[in-house]
Formats: C-alpha cells, sequence, structure tokens
C-alpha cells in the first residue's frame, strides 16, 4: 500500500488510529517510521511545556548592540577595510546609526579601552545629571593675569544641551577665574576673517594661556547639516596620562559646552548647531582632562581662541 | 510578557522583506521575537549576559544570513530560534573547553564531554510561543490533547465540539508545529 498521509501518521503518532494496515505499513517502513516518531516528539515536546513561559526581553540596549556591530560592518565594507571586528562588543553608548563621524573614533578604539571610555562617560553623564552643574570646581588656570573683568555675583553655570553625542558637561567655574581667563581668550585670540571662502564661516588662531603662543586654529565651516568646527593643533598636545578636550565658552564667561575629544596630534572634526554660534557661544578651548569621574571643565586650558563674529 | 505575533501572511511578508535587505525588517523582527531568543538563551545558559551575548549574535547573524531565512517555511521565529541554538552550543563548547583547560592545568585530568542540551529549552520555548500565537480553538485542543493528556473524545465533549473538529486541529496543528522543529533543525545543524 502506498505511505499514510501526514493526518494519518499524526493519528497513528497520537495513538488515534484505528486501521490496523496502516499501522502494519508504518512499522515497516524507515520513512513513515520517522516521520511518526518526529510527530511524537514534537507531541512530547508540547507536553513538557507550561502553559506560559515567563518570557523575559533582553536589556534595552542589545538592540543597539546589534545596529552598532551591523553599522560598523557597513563602515568597514564602504571604506574597503578587512572586517577584524565582527565579533566586537561595540560601545553600546554611541548610536552609531546617525552619526558616522562618532562611528569612526569608536571603532578605532581598542575594546578595553572603549569599555573604560563609556564607563568613564556614563558616570561624567550622572554626575552631571545629579549635581546639575552646581558643583563648584575651581580651575587650575595657568597663570592666570591678574585682569579680572566684573562680574558681580557667581551664577550658576548652565548646561546646554548640544546633542546626543557631545557630552555636554556642567562647569560651576568661580566666577572671577571665568572672567579672568575669558580676557586672556579675548586677548590671545587673533581674528582672521574669510567670509564664504570653501564655505568657511570664520577662523582664529589657538594660543596658550599664559606665553600666548600660537599653537593650532580652529575653523567654522558650513557644513551640509550645519556647521562643523575643525580644529587643528601645530604640534601633538600632551594630555599626560588623560584626554584632551574641546569647549565652545560662552561670551558671558558663564556658559561653556564640550562638544567633543581631541585625538593628541590629530585634528578633528566637531559638529556644532548655528543656534550655538549665535547664542555666543564663540570661545573654542582645549582642556586637558583626567579620567576623574568629573564633569566640569579641569579649569587645565591648553590652548584658547575666540572665533570672530 | 507574552510574545505575540500576527498571522502567518505577515510573519512571511516580514521574512521578504529581510530577505530583501531590509533593515526595519530586522528591527521589527527584534520587537517581535528578541524575548523568545533571550528566555530561550537565559534558560540554557543560565547568566544574563551569556543570554544577551547570545541575541546580540542572533540578530547580527540574521541579518547577515538574511538569504538563508525561507519565507515559505513558515513564521521567522523558528528560523531565529535555530540560530539561536546554534549560538547557544557554540558558547557551551566555549564553556567546556575552557573549563577542560583549567582542569587540565590543575589536575591533568580530563573531564567528560559537554553535557547535551537535554533541557531542549530551544524547542520546549519555541513551541509555548507557537502555541501563544496559534490562537483558539486550536491551541486549546493542543494542550487537552499533550499537556492534559486527554482523548480526542474528551476533548470534543468538554468543548462541545464535533469530534472530527477535534482531529482536525490536532492533526493540523501538531504538523504545524513539526514543521517549526523541523527548521529549527535545519537551521541550527548548519
Amino acid at each position: 500500500m502506498s505511505h499514510p498521509s501526514d493526518d494519518e501518521l499524526v493519528d497513528l503518532a497520537v495513538g488515534e488510529a484505528d486501521d490496523p494496515e496502516r499501522a502494519a505499513h508504518v512499522a515497516g517502513c524507515d520513512t513513515c517510521s520517522a516521520a511518526v516518531e518526529q510527530l511524537r516528539r514534537t507531541a512530547q515536546l508540547v507536553s513538557g511545556t507550561r502553559t506560559y513561559a515567563a518570557w523575559q526581553a533582553p536589556a534595552d540596549d542589545v538592540w543597539a548592540r546589534v545596529t552598532a556591530e551591523l553599522d560598523a560592518e557597513l563602515d568597514a565594507e564602504t571604506d574597503a577595510e578587512s572586517d577584524t571586528r565582527t565579533d566586537t562588543r561595540t560601545d553600546t553608548r554611541t548610536d552609531t546609526r546617525t552619526d558616522t563621524r562618532t562611528d569612526t573614533r569608536t571603532d578605532t578604539r581598542t575594546e578595553i579601552g572603549a569599555a573604560a571610555d563609556a564607563k568613564t562617560r556614563a558616570d561624567a553623564e550622572a554626575d552631571a545629571d545629579a549635581g546639575g552643574g552646581t558643583d563648584a570646581h575651581t580651575p587650575r588656570v595657568a597663570d592666570a593675569p591678574s585682569v579680572v573683568s566684573p562680574v558681580t555675583a557667581p551664577a550658576p553655570a548652565t548646561v546646554t544641551r548640544l546633542d546626543r553625542r557631545t557630552r555636554r558637561r556642567a562647569a560651576g567655574w568661580a566666577a572671577g577665574l571665568v572672567a579672568a581667563s575669558l580676557v586672556v581668550g579675548l586677548l590671545v585670540g587673533r581674528a582672521i576673517w574669510s567670509p564664504d571662502t570653501d564655505g568657511q564661516v570664520a577662523q582664529v588662531a589657538l594660543s596658550t594661556l599664559d606665553t600666548r603662543q600660537r599653537g593650532g586654529e580652529a575653523t567654522l565651516v558650513r557644513a551640509a547639516d550645519g556647521l562643523d568646527l575643525n580644529v587643528a593643533t601645530a604640534r601633538p598636545l600632551d594630555a599626560g596620562d588623560g584626554y584632551l578636550e574641546v569647549w565652545l565658552i560662552n561670551a558671558d564667561g558663564k556658559r561653556m559646552v564640550s562638544i567633543g575629544v581631541l585625538q593628541p596630534g590629530e585634528s578633528g572634526t566637531f559638529p556644532v548647531t548655528q543656534a550655538l554660534i549665535e547664542q555666543g557661544y564663540v570661545i573654542v578651548d582645549i582642556s586637558k582632562e583626567q579620567f576623574d569621574d568629573k564633569p566640569a571643565h579641569s579649569g587645565d586650558s591648553l590652548l584658547r581662541g575666540r572665533l570672530p563674529a | 510578557m507574552h510574545v505575540h505575533d500576527d498571522p502567518d501572511v505577515e510573519s512571511a511578508e516580514l521574512a521578504a522583506r529581510l530577505s530583501g535587505g531590509d533593515r526595519e525588517a530586522l528591527a521589527e523582527m527584534y520587537r517581535r521575537w528578541s524575548p523568545l531568543v533571550h528566555t530561550i538563551a537565559l534558560r540554557s545558559l543560565g547568566t544574563r549576559e551569556d543570554a544577551e551575548d547570545v541575541v546580540q549574535q542572533v540578530f547580527v547573524a540574521a541579518w547577515r544570513g538574511r538569504e538563508t531565512l525561507r519565507p515559505d517555511r513558515g513564521s521567522p521565529a523558528a528560523w531565529l530560534v535555530g540560530i539561536a541554538k546554534h549560538r547557544i552550543a557554540d558558547v557551551r563548547t566555549q564553556r567546556y573547553r575552557t573549563h577542560r583547560n583549567l582542569q587540565a592545568l590543575a589536575t591533568e585530568a580530563v573531564t567528560e564531554a559537554p553535557a547535551p542540551d537535554d533541557s531542549d529549552w530551544a524547542e520546549r520555548l519555541l513551541l509555548v510561543h507557537e502555541l501563544e500565537r496559534m490562537g483558539d480553538p486550536r491551541a486549546t485542543v493542543l494542550r487537552m490533547a499533550f499537556i492534559e493528556d486527554r482523548t480526542q473524545d474528551e476533548i470534543a465533549r468538554a468543548l462541545d465540539m464535533p469530534l472530527g473538529t477535534v482531529k482536525s486541529h490536532v492533526r493540523r496543528g501538531l504538523i504545524e508545529l513539526r514543521d517549526r522543529l523541523k527548521e529549527v533543525e535545519r537551521v541550527s545543524s548548519e
């Protein structure tokens, strides 16, 4: 006889069959007995399930890890690089889908470095959130001149939200010292105005605070989706065992935003907005920061310059 | 939390979109099935860290291997579970090697081979998921038949349903579930 149908095999598997001839065929047919065995195992597995499984969703960051890994791969293909990071656990704090610039930076780090960095930044953000910028942090501005502009009362630092990837940091400077270093900034910032050449909006030389030695320059250029601030130094700055951070300080001397981290010896491009510049965040400052969980400006400014209005 | 998905038509559509390279389809699959994959990994491996690594690997692998998804094999859930089973086995092997190396250093003794995954978490939880999405009365008929071990006559009486209808639900339901397990087997053995 021909092989029984799937339906008939189910009946046999669950013991609801009443045709001895079919049973005899299945017993002597490898294909059919394997099929029945498979159905029995299915029924057995169903019998072992509880009606409800306590489903547990993975942590929220797992999807970000998936997209980060896929984007890293996509970038690698685009750059025609060999793909060596397929199994790297990518920095989950970076939403790489919308920010290719950050991608590149993340990818070039070692895994341990990225993890440590993520932790530092996480802590920094937590501090910023918790502290709200009221944490008084005395800046160590080297050789701050005695020129003090009249700032009447210490105002709490205000943090401006740039966007997700710029790790804004609350800065609570002693107002007098801010004003003092600000004056230095104004003095050393030798502005070069060259409007509309290659999308260039403004350029300024960056100089040391003490000796006013020129050490680099910052250029504001028009980018597809806003403005980019390009920062380049003449010689690699010494970050010691810390890192270099680029800030935009407001001309009022009371507010500042962090716009990113500069790798020593490299130039950096930091997206900024027109609104930020219009609000007076025009003083470019490169500081030396420690991995110390303190989100505020360390006060240790290496180079500074004011963009011309 | 329960995992639910939409009818098979929509699942097949999702599978077709993924095969075609639509990243949003992957996101949708993650929304629907990451709890299923995660729960399987968690029960099989015991730690959240490993389980989440497996979830990450599964969806990355799903994207890379999207051409191997066969929309005609029904819901992509079974396909994902097949990938997960493979990854879980890898983690177990890795653990065994680490364990063996440590043992070898300490005692030069050879430990036993890794325990096979006799708990069948992947299959069991996929079936729970499939029963949840199957809907009634078929799911209820299957539960009564296989979990409560009732005869088709008893089920027909209890549900006030013709015996032929009960029989038909058992047949189609069990075949459907069997096909899901076949898909898991196909993918996990690749």
